[in-house]
């Protein structure tokens, strides 16, 4: 009778007898009693060979006190789950897209970035894109053939966006754009010139203006008119309006704020006969703002002539803009007063949320409030016929906006550099769309983009309005 | 320079200058001249004396010639015994030369003219011009007096002009006996006086280093030895080879044999280790040359002759299987207390990354958790507990497997091996973690638990040979996943093994014309990895027969380069035995000729520091070549093998990479990475972590992976922040590219890998000795990042476990005589080159006390900081035996 000992994981089982004329199997329901697991699971080793069930003892050369080692466990054998887990590399394009987070970028078809940075931040407007999502294929008549081709086109490549993980050439929409706004074609020593993204936002906007006019002659102002478009009213004829679809923010040496380069862009000068004086005198004319848009977009003039080089130079200057705008000082007194009851609202909405503090002042803060909800009482009626206006919806304007998109500009002119537009998406995270890469920005950095050097600054900014329901 | 002569002063240590020595005699001359009568009252008479002298030495009278021959010789003995300056008689005797010179040639044969003739001698050494060897002349026809009783500057004179003499004669094939007479006295002489490094050089010279046998004592010899070894990194072949062989027999005539040992080690010669055993009769300090053995990671067996007891020789044997290597580095981890098992997440520190990771889908990325897979692998390897693979199987829903089934595919394979990886070295618990995969009907499971196997029992020997048992079986398996599983787990368990069984199971698969390729290419690279550095030719044959099978399309395949390189790991640093394998491989397919011939010039040369060799491979660089030839890639890492053996090479080495980088083309640019990933490799030198860095941002995306895989290979095992840093702004700005981001998070395993405590450095004994198996490791997963996309970001990413097999813990533990491991007082500091410097210096420099087990890093050295211990071997690397000394006294 030889006695082995057997090594099993830290143990060791001294001296088991084994009896060489039964066939191993027995041995090893020899180790089963002692360590648990099932014969057919365990594997003993004999110097580079595993002992089978049926081995011949003899063979095998066991000398007396020989040290062997076993392998196996009483364990579970593992089995795969019923249901594979799923893998974002097997997930179809789409399903990968949303789990993205943010859509695709736009590949540079040769000096396009302008064109793809002004689209990243229209595509940004989800209500621009349902409207566009609403219009019909059949032209109407009151449509040109070009607009409306360019419709379609801005529809499709918004669709195609959300679609795709990789990055987007935007070629259908870019032979449309050229079609409708030959100005866009130049080329210049056989390529594509860089033009200024300010230009082909505007048109856009207008052909999209006018392609999205509701079907029947009605009252009622196009969708983007809704969407983007702010009047202004000069203060001294009071008469006067003037719808615009962006503010412009001018830079001067005074001007180290947006705030301030709105109020200096809402002034206009201009020399006329005054008949009063009898002869021609320069005119300040003061514009403040009549309505508020949905979004309300600012354009930083950056650019101008410079007739000694004749080209378009570009103002360098740092103008920070913030997170939160308010331009409650640039409205009209009517205006004014409209906005006062959703103001105290979202001052209160905002006080809640701070707690304890805004609740004890509340009680003092009482008579003021009252005060401020007699004076909304008594503009009450103009205030619903505007809320009527704006679709009947029930929220308000705050005349308080929140930065939602940025366009900046990369260069010393116009004509050259590179845009590149910062969006903000839905849950919050900012994302740079530069041409084809799309990356993932903080909001610090945002703010940084105010000018000053030559770094990316800040071109077109657009504000999306805090409204509140009242 | 004060013309006092100074003879207590012996410039031992100091360069001989010749220079020196002559300039200011001229100058000294010319100011005689002018200002003969400033000279004092006593420099005056010694100058009218040895006029005297030297008019009288040419009288007719011997009588008087003998007194004046002797008061001149007196006079210049006086002054000469030590020389900083030149002597005054010399100065005086200066104008006297010629005409001594000429009566000397007209004197008859007598004992004066030999007189005359060594005086002659000394004066020629400043006198002679130069390559004339006028001094050497004299002396050889002088009366063959005491040489040192004329100084030292005048016997190192003339070791000078006896090296130059001997290369002449040898042109002439002369004889040298009377040469070698006067070496046997200088060598002598020198060997008295702490110059051996000027013995060593002489001997050298003369090529006659066994004469060092004869002179070397106790004194002397470790000085000696020291030099001998480092001198050998610099010399040609056979000349390093003569060399070492000299510094053994020292060694062994000291009963020094540890360091016999080292060199034996070195020299690869087993006759040499096994004479170590045999002539040590300590039991402790073969448990010691065991530990050594171990670390070198070669498979040795014991036998009678070496250890006559039969229990002392298991318990010796149970140290070489490097059995006990898991518990000590567990002891380790328990001491710095980082048992604590980290997740994938604790390396990537994603919340330093202001919330830009952690916008993550919901959905998992299976390229994403395999990342992880291989992160938690390399950081928690060895540690035996980890947050993803070992958690207690009753958790929720699904048991163990979970992590696993976040696998995709081919990615389960690298799960179940990470597994072996997680419990590396401790065998028995290993298999029992791994053994539950063997029974799944998946195969990529059963593929990734058979490379557990491997993995777990890298550099570990059993008796049992568990690995061989379990993973034969499957070698024929009909599905190739799993075949490769067990191939290359085969590989892994046995490198370096020469395992007769494996190669009589794997060579038939290499010639078999059914086998897909990617089992050959692992076959190959299997026995490549089993018979590293062993020439041997039978294995050679398969795999030459396999390559010459190919097909010209399966040529162009990416995994093709593995059968060249399982050829070239054969001759790894074998150097010439090389040559008929190169010559054979002149006659393959041209698609992978040239592949094969910088493979096998690479590896032969491997570690040598070989400088022609270099510059042939420098050579290849700079050819401009036809598209598609890929041979330029084996070529840059092969500048880097070749180099990374000794400092100066290797630094050398870092600046011409930079030249190769700037001219080189694409497909070199690719490798350049790599080459100072292997340079540098553990090591994070900031200038190499600087070019990475840059080159890590390159446009051509695959310079880019090279470059970031490298940067982890060099910060590999050393938690180094910066690099840690580096990695996580790269998986920022990567975010969205997933190869680059999968080889960013390999990276950050590698950077910490093992927490902190290993090393894939496979240079160790203070930079002496080189593992074989770990280049070869090391060696292959470069090979590979050659064609990142086919392979690691490919379904072949499990070639990234070949790492195993450099994978060191980079600790000193020390251990008492019973092996139970003690806590002992040590400095560690920047390890200092004290080759050939005088006295008795400082060998580490800015060092901090700690006390055993500790951690050292790239060019750190350890010493005892107490008296209360001798260590056993004087390497403090790894394992080492104390000894308490007896002639210690509590203070």
């Amino acid at each position: 009778m030889l006695t082995v000992s057997v090594k099993w994981q830290k143990k060791v089982f001294e001296s088991i007898e084994v009896d060489t004329l039964q066939p191993p199997y027995v041995f090893k329901a020899q180790l089963y009693d002692l360590s648990g697991v099932p014969p057919e699971r365990q594997k003993i080793m004999v110097k580079g060979r595993l002992l089978k069930d049926d081995a011949d003892w003899s063979k095998l050369g066991l000398k007396n006190g020989q040290k062997l080692m076993m392998m196996g466990t009483a364990d579970e054998i593992v089995k795969a789950p019923e249901k594979g887990p799923v893998f974002m590399e097997d997930l179809p394009e789409e399903e990968q897209a949303a789990n993205l987070g943010y859509s695709a970028g736009l590949v540079n078809l040769g000096n396009t970035c302008y064109m793809n940075s002004t689209m990243q931040c229209l595509k940004s407007v989800p209500e621009l894109k349902s409207e566009l999502s609403n219009y019909q294929s059949a032209r109407t008549k009151d449509v040109d053939q070009t607009s409306h081709m360019l419709t379609v086109a801005t529809r499709e490549l918004f669709r195609e966006l959300d679609k795709s993980v990789k990055a987007v050439a935007p070629m259908p929409f870019w032979m449309v754009l050229q079609k409708k706004y030959p100005q866009f074609a130049q080329l210049h020593n056989g390529n594509h010139m860089q033009q200024d993204a300010e230009e082909c936002w505007t048109q856009m906007l207008y052909t999209l203006s006018q392609s999205l006019k509701p079907p029947s002659p009605s009252e009622d102002p196009d969708a983007v008119r809704a969407l983007f478009g702010l009047n202004l009213r000069s203060s001294e004829e009071s008469s006067e309006t003037e719808s615009v679809f962006s503010l412009k923010c001018h830079i001067s040496h005074e001007v180290n704020h947006l705030h301030e380069g709105l109020k200096h862009g809402l002034k206009g000068e201009l020399e006329k006969t005054s008949p009063a004086l009898g002869r021609t005198a320069v005119y300040i004319k003061e514009s403040l703002i009549d309505s508020l848009p949905r979004y309300l977009t600012v354009q930083f003039v950056r650019f101008f002539w410079k007739r000694e080089s004749n080209q378009k130079a570009k103002i360098l200057r740092k103008v920070d803009y913030p997170l939160e705008l308010d331009i409650y000082d640039l409205c009209s007194e009517d205006l004014r007063k409209k906005l006062e009851a959703p103001r105290q609202k979202l001052r209160d909405i905002e006080g809640q949320k701070l707690g304890l503090q805004a609740s004890a002042k509340s009680s003092s803060n009482g008579d003021d409030v009252k005060m401020t909800d007699a004076e909304g009482s008594s503009n009450g009626s103009g205030e619903s016929s505007s809320g009527d206006q704006q679709g009947g919806a029930a929220s308000h304007m705050t005349g308080i906006y929140d930065l939602v998109s940025v366009l900046t500009h990369k260069g010393r002119s116009a004509d050259s550099g590179h845009y590149v537009s910062w969006v903000k998406q839905e849950s919050g995270k900012w994302v740079q769309y530069d041409d084809a890469n799309t990356s993932l920005q903080r909001e610090e950095d945002i703010t940084k983009l105010s000018g000053g050097g030559d770094w990316h600054m800040a071109y077109i900014v657009m504000y999306k309005a805090r409204l509140i329901s009242m | 320079m004060a013309p006092v002569p100074d003879p207590n002063s012996v410039g031992g240590g100091a360069k001989r200058d010749e220079a020196t020595t002559k300039i200011p005699s001229k100058d000294s001359k010319k100011k005689d001249d002018k200002k003969e009568e400033d000279l004092s009252e006593e420099d005056l008479q010694l100058k009218q004396n040895l006029e005297l002298y030297v008019e009288r030495v040419q009288d007719p009278n011997p009588e008087l010639q003998k007194i004046a021959l002797e008061s001149m010789r007196k006079e210049i003995r006086d002054s000469t015994s030590s020389m900083t300056s030149v002597p005054k008689p010399l100065k005086f005797l200066r104008p006297h030369y010629g005409v001594l010179k000429e009566f000397h040639a007209k004197m008859a044969e007598s004992d004066l003219k030999k007189m005359l003739a060594d005086i002659l001698s000394v004066l020629a050494l400043t006198m002679s011009a130069e390559g004339e060897r006028e001094s050497l002349n004299y002396r050889l026809n002088g009366s063959e007096s005491d040489i040192g009783s004329w100084g030292h500057e005048y016997v190192r004179n003339l070791a000078g002009e006896i090296a130059k003499e001997y290369t002449i004669r040898q042109g002439e094939e002369s004889s040298i006996e009377d040469l070698m007479d006067l070496v046997q006295q200088i060598v002598s002489f020198h060997m008295k006086h702490n110059a051996e490094t000027e013995a060593v050089d002489l001997l050298m010279d003369v090529e006659d280093l066994d004469l060092l046998l004869e002179h070397v004592d106790n004194t002397n010899f470790r000085r000696t030895c020291n030099y001998l070894t480092s001198a050998a990194k610099y010399l040609p072949g056979p000349d390093d080879m003569l060399v070492l062989d000299i510094a053994y027999m020292i060694y062994i005539k000291f009963a020094e044999y540890p360091n016999a040992l080292q060199i034996a080690l070195f020299l690869d010669n087993m006759q040499y280790v096994k004479q170590v055993f045999t002539s040590c009769t300590d039991l402790v300090k073969k448990k010691q040359f065991c530990y050594m053995i171990a670390r070198h990671g070669m498979t040795f067996e014991l036998d009678q002759e070496m250890v006559a007891n039969d229990e002392d020789k298991e318990a010796l044997q149970d140290i070489v299987n490097n059995s006990k290597l898991s518990e000590g580095y567990l002891t380790l981890a328990r001491d710095i207390e980082v048992m604590e098992a980290k997740t994938p997440e604790d390396i990537y520190k994603a919340h330093l990354l202001d919330g830009r990771a952690s916008s993550g889908p919901s959905v998992d990325s299976a390229r994403q958790n395999l990342s992880a897979t291989f992160v938690n692998a390399f950081v928690n390897a060895g540690f035996g507990q980890d947050k993803l693979m070992t958690v207690p199987s009753d958790s929720t829903s699904g048991s163990a497997g979970n992590w696993l089934f976040k696998n995709k595919e081919h990615g389960k394979t690298s799960a179940v091996a990470s597994l072996g990886m997680i419990q590396l070295w401790d065998v028995e618990t290993g298999l029992g973690h791994l053994d539950k995969y063997f029974h799944s009907n998946d195969n990529p499971v059963v593929a990734g638990a058979l490379l557990g196997v491997g993995i777990v029992n890298c550099g570990i020997k059993n008796d049992c040979d568990p690995a061989f048992a379990l993973l034969s079986g499957y070698i024929d398996n009909e599905d190739s996943s799993v075949r490769i599983g067990a191939i290359m787990g085969l590989g892994i368990a046995y490198a370096g093994s020469q395992n007769d069984q494996i190669k009589i199971r794997l060579s038939p698969i290499l010639n078999d014309a059914n086998t897909p390729l990617d089992v050959i290419a692992f076959a190959a690279l299997s026995l490549g990895m089993i018979y590293v550095g062993s020439c041997n030719e039978e294995v050679a044959q398969s795999i030459i027969f396999a390559l010459m099978d190919r097909s010209e399309a399966e040529l162009g395949e990416a995994l093709t380069r593995f059968l060249p390189l399982g050829l070239g790991l054969l001759y790894l640093g074998k150097q010439e035995s090389v040559e008929a394998t190169a010559e054979v491989s002149k006659t393959f397919n041209e698609k992978i000729r040239k592949y094969c011939d910088m493979t096998l010039l690479s590896c032969a040369y491997a570690g040598t520091g070989n400088v022609l060799k270099v510059q042939d491979l420098l050579a290849q660089c700079g050819e401009h070549l036809v598209k598609g030839d890929i041979h330029q890639g084996p070529a840059v890492i092969g500048l880097a093998m070749v180099a990374m053996s000794e400092e100066l090479g290797l630094d050398m080495e870092i600046r011409s990479l930079e030249r190769v980088l700037q001219y080189g083309e694409q497909n070199i640019r690719r490798a350049v990475p790599l080459a100072l990933g292997l340079l540098c490799i553990s090591n994070p030198k900031v200038t190499v972590m600087d070019t990475l860095s840059r080159l890590s941002h390159d446009t051509d995306s695959e310079v880019a992976m090279a470059a970031i895989i490298s940067l982890g290979l060099i910060g590999a095992g050393t938690n180094n922040a910066r690099i840690a840093g580096m990695l996580r702004n790269l998986s920022s700005y990567y975010y969205k590219d997933a190869s680059l981001l999968f080889c960013v998070r390999i990276a950050q395993g590698f950077v910490h890998m093992g927490k902190g405590l290993l090393t894939l450095n496979p240079f160790h004994s203070e930079r002496l000795l080189l593992s074989p198996t770990a280049l070869a490791g090391i060696v292959t997963l470069l090979h590979a990042c050659l064609d990142m996309k086919s392979i690691i970001l490919g379904k072949y990413h499990y070639v990234l476990y070949f790492l195993v097999l450099a994978m060191q813990p980079r600790m000193m533990l020390t251990v008492d005589q019973s092996l139970k491991p003690i806590s002992v007082p040590v400095r560690v500091g920047q390890a200092v080159d004290v080759v050939g410097q005088a006295g008795r210096p400082k060998t580490i420099t800015g060092f901090q006390t700690h006390s055993t087990p500790v951690l050292l890093a790239a060019g750190e050295r350890a010493e005892l900081a107490t008296e209360k211990y001798i260590p056993l071997s004087p390497i403090l690397e790894g394992f080492v035996i104390l000894k308490e000394n007896p002639d210690y006294r509590e203070e």
